[in-house]
């Protein structure tokens, strides 16, 4: 009797490990496909792709991306490289300062310092588009558009950034560190070069590589301020291709373009995936 | 190295200051297991916390401060150090007025009771810091550095991220950073409170083969009375804002200036009795449940000096000044306890508890729940004040 | 006079100046990027300002005049902006439910020590991946895959199940449910990983003393974990909801910026860049931007309720 209880139970569990681990394979599969389908079309000739579908690559991938590369519709090279500026430069100023603004919170007592940080957590929520139409009519009125420094600069305030770097000052950083560099001769900016922002490090590494990703794949902005060739980023590109006529295109060439669009941010995710993980939870939940 | 003067310090937390740091002090201390017992004066401008605060502290003195938390101790070590504003009173260092000068400025050094120690740097360069940002040459820095932790026998950690380190040792790295930079003064904030029992006692008596090699003027924070009476030169004992007696150990115990102080000083602490002082022919006596002594002449001299009149007062006897007697004041012991060279029996005497330190004396007597006659001499009782709870010799 | 008293009164050894020094980049940067554009777009909704070919019209100053126009009902009997939340309502809808619902089961399978998943990592970095992917590249490929020439379609014609290719990006059911899949594929890693850290932090004694009860793995879901994760799960479904409110991306690359079929994928946002483009009918956006902001104003009080309430 015992021991069929026992048993039973083993089955029990085995069955349900079988229906968990199916649900799981499924759910990473259906993740996986569509990625993978583009890695495969991305390898094919145009000819092999109106030919019909598979899942083996095909020996074409040199030649789409020298396609791709060389497109002048598109110039991804150009697009590749301003969403590179844009959104390394982004994330620089937007960890640094959001880290400064965050520990002139933290360590300074101020007047208005309660009212400051509350104010941030408050503008937190509110939708970028909101400021859209005002920021689209200045730059309009003011010539700025197709100004790359145009969406680097205002990410040295971004609310959120400050939020997490904030809550990690509180976690890790004593003030008595602070004294003690205060003591041993430093000043104030020097302390925060030196001694807090090595401390940092991790939060720094972590929030860089959100808004450099954020950045990176940000199309809301970038589309209604650019329309210089020059000057247009990578997802503003991609756009362009839809509204362009569709099946007249090389689609090896096509899906070689959107394999450029998104291997840099896959590769960045397949080698710091653990960190970035990590960094989903401890910045979102805790209030 | 140099004089540090305090003259009528005072230290007001405005409602706006959000009084962080000293937050997280209590909480640590909390955590530490000591009592959150203060009672600070509060003002329309705010909190006071440190007031009337007057010191000399001489060259290569070691002062210590000492009290229980919330008594103002570490704001009066933070304002000498500049990272505490001043509210009033004036701060001297070497003659020289400080109160508005940065911390850098002072050419002092402090040990933390965290340590505070930078953990993305080696121990090394922990220690070299401040010499780095004074730019002091390479090989002198790298000198100073070596000497420094030779003294501290820290040599071999020196490439040591402090995360790898033991808590004695990452104490003397603290100490070691300090002391790198040969300053005027060096402060320490409960440095040893984070040590366990063991390793304090060993740091304790470092610290004292330490001052010998290091000359230059101590100012040192403790809540601990037996840390404050071995190591310091002078110690100032201080309550709610107010220093309550400055004095060296010895006196400091011996005269102790109010019921305060001869509690916080001593274990076990002082007993008390009700008691009342007459005087008869011009000596003045104690009494207590029947038991009169006469007090003894520097006693009389003093109380005299003070035209002390008859009172209730409240008597204070250390534990180790009564003794047993077969004509004295009876009580019950509840508890005995061996120490090994003496006993601590805790009596019931009357309402109040009294614990007596007798010797040994090799052969086992068992007190345990015994009635007991103990008294004590005129030398060693303290005369309490029972209005303003002050010792009526001063 | 007093020199020595004056220079040492200015050099005070208060630190709270550096604390304005710190925070000023943030508030410069904020004020002229962000709140200047802010309250030009609050000021915009009141005027009637917008480009007519070569010609700009305005500003005049017309009152509520372009929120009346707002909620006016179009040639085609409808009230745009009514039509286009609820669009956005639904998209965000019909990707959540399931987003939500996956996540829930998978943070279970994930805490639970009963079923000891192996290979969690692996999981947990696939599933999210789709997270950091390109919205707008996502949606491209979408449409390439679910295109009339696409794979889907020569899947769907070489096995027989229909005779002519199925037109995905016409059906106003299709475009809806391939908008969902995209974004339930977009979050639910998320989603998954912020609700396992909220079970992770309910006390591990609360469940083994529960078990211990005799309660079934059921009761212990709907007795514990559900009501110790709810501010959580609260606050991750509000965020969403707040990020369903501004859905743009995906539904405008798809339907390339028209919201196929007839407008029924067409969402705020997307509303709100019509008037951005050639138009510059900085009016009318402005008073759709002012409706945004209330309605996600009023969600964010929820989150913080929530917020306040742990």
């Amino acid at each position: 009797m015992k021991k069929d209880l026992n048993k039973s139970a083993g089955i029990k569990l085995f069955i349900s490990r079988v229906v968990v681990y199916g649900i799981l394979i499924f759910l990473s599969f259906l993740c996986l496909f569509f990625f993978y389908l583009m890695f495969v079309n991305a390898s094919r000739s145009n000819a092999q792709l109106q030919a019909g579908f598979t899942l083996i690559p095909g020996g074409n991938a040199l030649k789409n991306f020298v396609n791709a590369w060389h497109d002048t519709n598109i110039s991804i090279p150009i697009g590749m490289k301003n969403s590179f500026i844009v959104a390394s430069l982004s994330a620089i100023l937007t960890s640094y300062f959001s880290a400064l603004t965050a520990y002139g919170t933290y360590v300074y007592d101020f007047r208005f310092k309660k009212v400051i940080h509350l104010f941030i957590l408050a503008i937190m929520m509110i939708p970028s588009q909101v400021s859209a139409v005002g920021f689209i009519q200045l730059a309009f009125k003011y010539h700025l558009t197709n100004k790359l420094w145009m969406l680097i600069i205002p990410s040295i305030a971004a609310p959120s950034v400050y939020f997490y770097m904030r809550q990690y000052l509180e976690a890790t950083l004593p003030l008595e560190m602070v004294e003690a560099a205060r003591i041993d001769g430093s000043n104030e900016f020097k302390i925060f070069n030196q001694i807090v922002l090595p401390i940092m490090k991790p939060a720094i590494a972590v929030q860089m590589i959100f808004s450099f990703v954020g950045s990176w794949n940000n199309y809301f902005m970038p589309a209604l301020l650019l329309n210089d060739i020059q000057k247009k980023t990578v997802p503003v590109m991609i756009a362009t291709l839809r509204s362009a006529d569709f099946t007249k295109f090389d689609m090896g060439k096509v899906y070689m373009l959107m394999v450029m669009a998104i291997l840099p941010v896959m590769v960045i995710y397949v080698i710091l995936s653990k960190s970035i993980i990590k960094g989903v939870t401890s910045g979102s939940v805790k209030g | 190295m140099a004089e540090v003067a305090l003259r009528n310090i005072k230290k007001i937390y405005t409602d706006n200051e959000t009084n962080k740091h000293r937050k997280s002090l209590f909480r640590k201390r909390e955590e530490a297991g000591e009592k959150r017992s203060y009672n600070l004066q509060v003002t329309d401008e705010g909190v006071v916390a440190v007031q009337e605060f007057n010191l000399d502290i001489k060259d290569k003195e070691f002062i210590v401060l000492v009290g229980p938390s919330g008594c103002g101790k570490s704001t009066t070590l933070r304002m000498i150090a500049g990272l505490e504003e001043i509210t009033s009173g004036e701060l001297y260092i070497d003659g020289k007025l400080v109160n508005n000068v940065e911390p850098k400025d002072r050419d002092i050094a402090m040990v933390f009771q965290s340590y505070a120690l930078y953990p993305h740097m080696t121990v090394y360069d922990n220690m070299a810091y401040s010499l780095k940002i004074k730019k002091v040459p390479k090989d002198e820095i790298d000198r100073k550095v070596r000497e420094a932790a030779e003294i501290l026998d820290i040599t071999q950690y020196l490439d040591r991220k402090p995360k790898a380190l033991s808590g004695g040792q990452r104490q003397r790295v603290a100490i070691g950073r300090a002391i790198v930079r040969n300053p005027k003064v060096l402060l320490m904030d409960e440095p040893l409170s984070n040590l366990d029992a063991k390793l304090r006692n060993q740091m304790r008596s470092e610290l004292i083969k330490l001052r010998k090699r290091i000359n230059t003027t101590f100012v040192y924070v403790t809540h601990d009375q037996v840390e404050a009476m071995t190591l310091g030169d002078r110690i100032v004992v201080m309550k709610d804002g107010y220093i309550q007696q400055i004095g060296t150990p010895q006196e400091v115990f011996d005269h102790p200036a109010n019921m305060f102080v001869s509690g916080f000083i001593g274990t076990p602490q002082m007993n008390y009795f009700d008691g009342r002082l007459t005087v008869r022919d011009g000596r003045y006596f104690v009494e207590t449940k029947g038991y009169e002594v006469e007090l003894a002449e520097d006693k009389q001299a003093r109380l005299k000096e003070h035209n002390v009149e008859e009172q209730e007062v409240t008597l204070g006897i250390r534990p180790e000044h009564l003794f047993i007697t077969n004509k004295g004041i009876k009580g019950n012991v509840d508890v005995s306890e061996l120490m090994g060279s003496s006993l601590h029996l805790h009596m019931t005497v009357g309402d109040s508890d009294v614990i007596i330190i007798v010797p040994t004396e090799g052969a086992k007597i068992d007190y345990s729940g015994r009635e007991l006659e103990i008294g004590f001499n005129g030398k060693v009782a303290h005369v309490f004040s029972k209005k303003d709870q002050h010792n009526l010799e001063y | 006079m007093d020199k020595t008293l004056k220079s040492s009164e200015r050099k005070s050894i208060s630190y709270a100046k550096w604390g304005y020094i710190f925070i000023i980049p943030f508030f410069i940067v904020y004020a002229i990027f962000t709140l200047y554009p802010q309250i030009l777009t609050i000021y915009n909704s009141f005027f009637e300002y917008y480009r007519d070919g070569l010609n700009i019209i305005g500003p005049n100053f017309v009152g509520l005049g372009n929120y009346v126009k707002l909620f006016t009902p179009n040639l085609s009997g409808y009230i745009p902006i009514v039509k286009y939340t609820i669009n956005t309502v639904i998209l965000w809808f019909m990707g959540a439910v399931p987003q939500f619902i996956i996540a829930m089961l998978l943070a279970l399978f994930f805490t639970s020590t009963r079923l000891n998943i192996k290979g969690q990592q692996f999981f947990k970095t696939v599933i999210y991946m789709p997270n950091l992917i390109m919205a707008s590249a996502f949606s491209m490929l979408f449409f390439a895959m679910f295109s009339m020439v696409g794979p889907v379609n020569q899947i769907i014609l070489s096995s027989g199940w229909a005779d002519q290719p199925i037109d995905f990006l016409a059906m106003k059911i299709t475009v809806r449910s391939l908008i969902a899949l995209m974004n339930f594929l977009m979050w639910f890693g998320n989603t998954t990983i912020l609700l396992m850290a909220g079970i992770q932090g309910i006390d591990e004694s609360l469940f083994e003393s529960a078990r211990l009860d005799g309660s079934s793995s059921t009761q212990v879901f709907f007795h514990i974990t559900m009501p110790l994760l709810m501010p959580i799960f609260i606050y991750v479904f509000i965020t969403s909801m707040i990020g369903g409110i501004q859905m743009f991306d995906v539904p405008q690359v798809l339907t390339n910026g028209i919201g196929t079929p007839n407008n029924t994928s067409m969402t705020l946002i997307m509303y709100l860049n019509t008037f951005l483009g050639i138009s510059k009918n900085y009016g009318m956006a402005g008073a759709v931007s002012v409706l945004l902001f209330i309605i996600t104003a009023i969600l964010s009080i929820f989150v913080f309720k929530t917020i306040r309430k742990k």
